[in-house]
């Protein structure tokens, strides 16, 4: 199998990986940059698990092609917090508990940092709708709504 | 029971440089090639070891895929890799083919969709594609592309059997097009699943109406079905149903149960045949009591 | 020295709802799961070959070819497996020696530089089966006559509190005899009975199961596993090995979700196993999402018979269950939770006259595994059921039937022992008004009928008598504390509640605690297993005994310094105080390098390191023929939800309006986090009320994957969960506190049953309550009258 040299843009640095054609975008992230914050839950795209940031939209990084990334601009969980400190849909998650295993957030903060850089004042039914590929057996899903409510409030 | 894998087994990835040079990839007897847009329906098969193709081609990429064009005669052209996502949100979509945005935004989640485009669903032809009865009502028109030859499939003639089109080997689908859609039509997409929303369809019922002044009843109506035959299902009789006789909530039943009648659900694992003929019934009674009560509304 | 005491600046932290210790981590995707560990090149990757038949023997296995491929690096089969092992009943080998019991059994390993390379090996891998009549029903499993499953089951080793029926497929009996029940029936007004059944589901923690094994070349064992039991899995394992659990050990990092499934040992005996044939190397063993739904633990399927009978007033008199749980081939937990079941099987009421059978049934069905509830929802399902229709039969409202028979303080237990201290009646009058209960509400649309139920549950933690906690506290230089612990963070919050013990015991407030973590049964202190809702309970205690223990040492110190009496000490705001002579000093001043004597002729003290250790020491045995004892349990924690809900006449659909719940935790530690656990535990019981069912048609799964295996998304929670915490504190409990995870799953399907039967006049005795199983049960009703 042949691999391909890629460059793409990850939290803001660029990288240059050598990829099979068969490694997943999530793979790539894990396994070749270290960047373990995206989490394998299902490789099928049901969980949510994997979501990343690709060209300012949310995908399933386990049904993305590593060569699919070259020239993408990627942004994972570990890019949303920065020298300034945390994205206020962090902060929320902390303030209201919207964490329990800690397993799904990774995935779920990029869906809805997503969602608000879309609509900055979304509804219930929005948010529900968001995030309904990001599947929590924890929390029953009420303070990662709380979450999002506070964190869009905060701007 | 087929034992699916941790990862996707081997293959070769081609960027291709144009349709043409695709085209020669997948006549390649030597190779058993695939192309593929979002890879959402491929990669999951891949995995579980439905399919395994030597070479992936990849025109996601090429002048027009990702291209969606209102034009002066109010057809639209939605290239074969436009996402879900970003069909649904299109302003064009949205103004004049509201049923269209209604059926992409059903499928999977918000990040499936940013990957999932309408042309892999609709190869894919999966009895349950989301955007199949819209298709079929709006009239769309399949572009494809073998070579430099390109021909223009009516969507009633695409869906031969579950996983199965008209598409010829070699045969890429460019671009769908949707004719101008009937003046002050309304369209609804309602679909049921085991979840409240996000799930493949048990039944998806798509209904468009429109004023007609040359039909007795003052409409027409056209409904198509998805999950609940090998194929998503046109349902022309409904047609000269409800264009007949004056409107009435009898004369919806009577559509809702031809719409059933035509209808050849099977059992699996999401529901029973039993189970989808009665929903049929339901679900296209709601969605043509649904676009009647816009019409009237707003007509 | 001594500084001038100050007023009291910090208040107690128990019962504030502190944030979350791990949050920050968490949200950040710095957290640690097992997969995310590093172990550089000398890795190597695992994946199971596993039985395609429900049953069979295996006649021949030939794995030549998948050997001959290049970087495959070994193989482990049955011939490999010395002793069998298990939890409670040792009754299966690692890998399947001659026979496989379910579709999914190991039957051989491979080691291979990549993943994909070991399932290539795997498919090379010849085997040739011989297919045996399999088990499928724990009915006609239980019969005599039944092909049996574990023909030497007499040979088996088995705990002494488990019963096995020598020659049948029944792994556990639990019998329970309590007052005459068959003269009581003849005294009811009211009887009613009914056959209830619960289908495998699995627990879907969203992250699977993973393993990484290495032996290194002194034939020492370390395991990085996701785990809820790091020191069950150290001693089974050592224990499957031959070798001393003192050369085995587990490090477990953050845990993706477990409910139970995570307990006792599943997958990790395999990596054990091929780690073993390549020294020096670690072997990454991970399940796909597939395997996870059925080759680590599912909850047993549960087929109920239940008779209720009570007098004109709606006292209850009699109640007879037998239940036959569906275990599968091998029982790592199932034998305790058929006992679980035998001894709550009233659930939480008053009977006087009560007989039970519980039985524990091999099937070829995927292996049962303990699930949040541990037997509580899968009994409910039925008991709340009948009880809603006594209660209707008496013409009394369902409510004020349970507020008549609930379990109180001083009742009778059906084991004979005497009810401590609780509140369940506050629980069901708070859970019922909370949903308007008796408030007659119109629907959304002519097409949707609404309806109101109300069920309440009690659960004990089921675990062996002695199942031990011990917590280690240690001082650092600036007065900051360790808290050494060996329960495991799953996401309910333990590792707060640990600080929030230590804290308050050792008067420091909370930033100056720090949880050793992960768990490493080298370094950590032993806890028996992160299960039954023990650990802020049980764990708790043994964090506030080595509180205490560092506490007294330190006043001690400072008594003998000061020539003060310890009991006029006390530790205040990271101080140690005098009230008498008014006098502090801060910890960080003595806590590690000791005091020097006043005349300079040496130092006392030094590092303080407080022990404590939790055991409970009053739990007796039961009579085996009558189920009766001084004391089966530790404590139940009782509760009640209430359900208002629509359903959709047309379609069978139902939408949850409202869940309220109401549970006396005794006393929240955490009272946002014990929130969290009722709202977490109402979705996850909708989920498997409404869309769940593993399906196994002759034994083979049909729908292990998310496609097809339909948990509830954000779309599918209720429009409102109302969480009420009640507080009557538990006497051994630290603050009297008593467990809640587990609890806020138990009531949730029988509630919505019940509300979907004041909603539209029908009961329906199979779960899940899938669109379409109401939709039928709604049309056969219609064409009946
Ligand atoms: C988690 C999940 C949820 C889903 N939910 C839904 C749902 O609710 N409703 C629904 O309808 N579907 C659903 N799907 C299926 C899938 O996402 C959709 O069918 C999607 O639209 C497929 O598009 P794609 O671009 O990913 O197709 P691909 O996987 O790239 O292609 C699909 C097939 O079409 C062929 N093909 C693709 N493009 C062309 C072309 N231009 N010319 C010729 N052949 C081509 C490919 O060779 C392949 O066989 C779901 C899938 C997943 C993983």
């Amino acid at each position: 199998m042949t691999t391909h040299k890629i460059a793409l843009t990850v939290n803001g640095i660029q990288e240059q990986v050598e990829v099979p054609s068969n490694m997943t975008l999530l793979t790539m992230l894990r396994e070749r940059l270290g960047l373990t914050g995206a989490k394998n839950g299902c490789a099928a795209g049901e969980c949510g698990a994997c979501t990343v940031m690709m060209n300012g939209e949310p995908v399933n990084s386990c049904l993305v092609l590593a060569v699919e990334a070259e020239g993408a601009e990627i942004v994972t969980v570990e890019g949303l917090s920065n020298e300034n400190g945390l994205d206020g849909l962090q902060e929320a998650m902390i303030e209201v508990t919207g964490t329990q295993c800690g397993f799904c957030p990774p995935g779920g903060l990029i869906s809805a940092r997503a969602l608000l850089d879309r609509n900055p004042s979304p509804s219930e039914d929005e948010i529900k709708d968001a995030l309904r590929g990001n599947l929590c057996r924890c929390t029953g899903y009420v303070r990662i709504l709380e979450s999002v409510k506070q964190a869009a409030k905060g701007g | 029971m087929e034992v699916v894998s941790s990862g996707l087994p081997e293959f070769e990835y081609i960027h291709a440089e144009s349709i043409e040079q695709a085209s020669t990839f997948l006549l390649d007897e030597s190779k058993d090639s695939r192309l593929f847009m979002g890879g959402t329906d491929l990669f999951v098969q891949m995995r579980a070891g439905a399919r395994s193709p030597s070479l992936l081609v990849d025109v996601k990429h090429l002048p027009g895929m990702n291209d969606i064009q209102l034009k002066p005669d109010g057809s639209l052209h939605v290239g074969a890799a436009v996402n879900l996502n970003a069909l649904a949100r299109h302003e064009d979509v949205a103004e004049h083919y509201a049923l269209l945005a209604e059926a992409a935004q059903s499928v999977g989640s918000y990040q499936l969709r940013s990957r999932a485009t309408m042309g892999g669903n609709l190869c894919n032809a999966s009895p349950a594609a989301d955007t199949a009865p819209a298709a079929l009502v709006l009239g769309a028109r399949l572009i494809a592309q073998s070579g430099k030859d390109e021909r223009s499939i009516p969507v009633e003639a695409f869906f031969l059997g579950p996983g199965e089109t008209a598409l010829q080997r070699g045969e890429i689908l460019t671009r769908i097009e949707f004719p101008s859609p009937p003046k002050r039509s309304v369209g609804r997409y309602l679909k049921l699943g085991r979840n409240a929303a996000g799930d493949l369809a048990i039944v998806g019922v798509a209904v468009l109406g429109f004023p007609d002044d040359e039909a007795p009843s003052g409409y027409r109506f056209r409904l198509a079905l998805s999950s609940v035959a090998p194929t998503p299902l046109l349902v022309p009789e409904v047609e000269n149903i409800l264009s007949g006789e004056t409107m009435n909530d009898e004369r919806i039943q009577a559509a809702a149960r031809t719409a059933q009648q035509a209808a050849k659900p099977i059992d699996d694992v999401r529901a029973t045949a039993d189970y989808r003929s009665a929903m049929v019934e339901v679900y296209a009674r709601r969605a043509l009591k649904a676009v009647w009560a816009a019409l009237r509304r707003d007509n | 020295m001594a500084e001038k005491m100050k007023s009291p600046s910090v208040p107690s932290p128990i019962g504030e709802s502190v944030p979350r210790l791990d949050a920050l981590q968490k949200v950040t995707g710095e957290a640690v799961f097992t997969d995310d560990l590093q172990f550089g090149a000398d890795l190597l990757y695992g994946r199971i070959l596993r039985s395609p038949h429900p049953h069979a023997r295996i006649k021949r296995l030939d794995a030549s070819k998948a050997l001959a491929l290049p970087g495959v690096k070994a193989l482990v089969t049955g011939d490999d497996c010395k002793d069998r092992f298990g939890l409670y009943l040792k009754d299966r080998y690692t890998f399947c020696k001659d026979r496989v019991r379910y579709v999914g059994d190991p039957v051989a390993g491979i080691v291979a530089t990549s993943e994909r390379l070991a399932e290539q090996a795997c498919r090379l891998v010849e085997v040739e089966y011989e297919v045996l009549e399999p088990v499928l029903d724990p009915v006609q499993g239980a019969q005599d006559g039944a092909p049996l499953l574990h023909p030497n089951l007499k040979e088996y080793i088995v705990a002494p509190f488990i019963f096995p029926q020598h020659g049948s497929n029944i792994s556990n009996y639990f019998k329970l005899r309590k007052g005459d029940v068959e003269g009581a029936w003849s005294k009811c007004n009211v009887i009613v009975e009914g056959a209830y059944r619960v289908p495998h589901v699995q627990h879907v923690p969203i992250e699977p199961h993973i393993t990484v094994a290495k032996f290194d070349h002194s034939g020492n064992v370390t395991l990085w596993a996701s785990s809820q039991s790091p020191f069950a899995q150290r001693d089974l394992i050592a224990g499957s090995l031959g070798i001393s659990p003192n050369r085995v050990r587990v490090i477990s990092s953050f845990v993706g979700g477990g409910f139970g499934s995570k307990a006792g040992v599943s997958m990790e005996a395999l990596a054990v196993m091929m780690a073993q044939k390549v020294p020096g190397h670690p072997v990454k063993v991970r399940l796909t999402r597939e395997e996870e739904f059925y080759c680590s633990f599912v909850r047993q399927g549960l087929v109920s018979n239940i008779k209720i009978g009570a007098d004109e007033d709606g006292t209850l008199l009699a109640m007879q269950t037998e239940f036959y749980w569906d275990a599968g081939a091998y029982t790592e937990y199932g034998v305790n939770i058929t006992r679980a079941a035998g001894y709550s099987c009233t659930g939480p009421y008053d009977v006087p006259n009560v007989w039970s059978d519980s039985y524990c049934v091999y099937t070829n069905h995927p292996v049962g595994g303990p699930m949040r509830g541990f037997g509580m929802p899968e009994i409910h399902w039925g008991i709340e059921q009948t009880m809603d229709q006594v209660a209707q039969k008496l013409g009394m409202d369902e409510k004020e039937f349970r507020l008549k028979n609930c379990i109180r303080e001083g009742s009778i237990t059906p084991t004979g022992s005497k009810m401590h201290a609780l509140d369940l009646e506050s629980c069901i009058l708070k859970a019922a008004e909370a949903i308007d209960w008796g408030k007659q509400e119109p629907a959304s649309a002519p097409h949707k009928r609404r309806g109101k139920g109300i069920a309440i549950m009690w659960k004990a933690p089921a675990m062996p008598p002695n199942a031990g906690s011990s917590s280690i506290v240690r001082f650092n230089e600036d007065g900051t504390v360790s808290v050494g612990i060996g329960g495991q963070e799953l996401g309910q919050g333990s590792h707060t509640v640990a600080a929030q013990i230590a804290a308050a015991t050792l008067g420091v407030p909370m930033d100056s605690i720090r949880i050793s973590y992960p768990v490493d049964t080298q370094y950590s202190p032993y806890e028996w297993q992160t299960v039954a809702s023990r650990l802020t309970w049980s764990m708790g205690n043994a964090i506030r005994e080595a509180a205490l223990d560092a506490r007294r040492q330190i006043l001690e110190l400072a008594a003998e310094h000061w020539d003060e009496q310890p009991d006029d000490l006390d530790l205040h705001d990271g101080q140690v105080i005098s009230y008498k002579s008014e006098r502090s000093e801060p910890l960080k001043n003595l806590v590690v390098y000791g005091l020097p004597k006043e005349d300079d002729s040496g130092w006392r003290g030094g590092p303080i390191i407080g022990r404590g250790m939790f055991m409970p020491n009053y739990v007796s045995a039961l009579d085996p023929e009558t189920g009766q004892g001084p004391r089966a349990v530790v404590h139940f924690t009782p509760g009640c939800q209430a359900v208002d809900l629509e359903v959709d006449i047309e379609t069978g659909q139902i939408t949850l309006l409202r869940v309220s719940s109401a549970f006396d935790v005794g006393k929240a530690i955490n009272p946002d986090q014990v929130r969290a656990q009722m709202e977490g535990g109402v979705v996850q019981g909708a989920s498997t009320t409404l869309l769940e069912h593993l399906r196994l048609e002759n034994g083979v799964p049909v729908n292990p994957n998310f496609t097809d295996y339909r948990i509830a998304s954000t779309v599918d929670m209720p429009l409102k969960t109302i969480p009420i915490i009640v507080e009557v504190p538990q006497d051994d409990g630290p603050w009297g506190a008593r467990g809640i995870g587990e609890h806020s799953m138990v009531p949730t399907a029988p509630a919505i049953a019940n509300a979907l039967a004041d909603a539209v006049g029908l009961r329906i005795h199979d779960l899940p309550l899938s669109a379409e199983r109401v939709f039928k049960a709604l049309r056969d009703k219609e064409a009946a009258t």
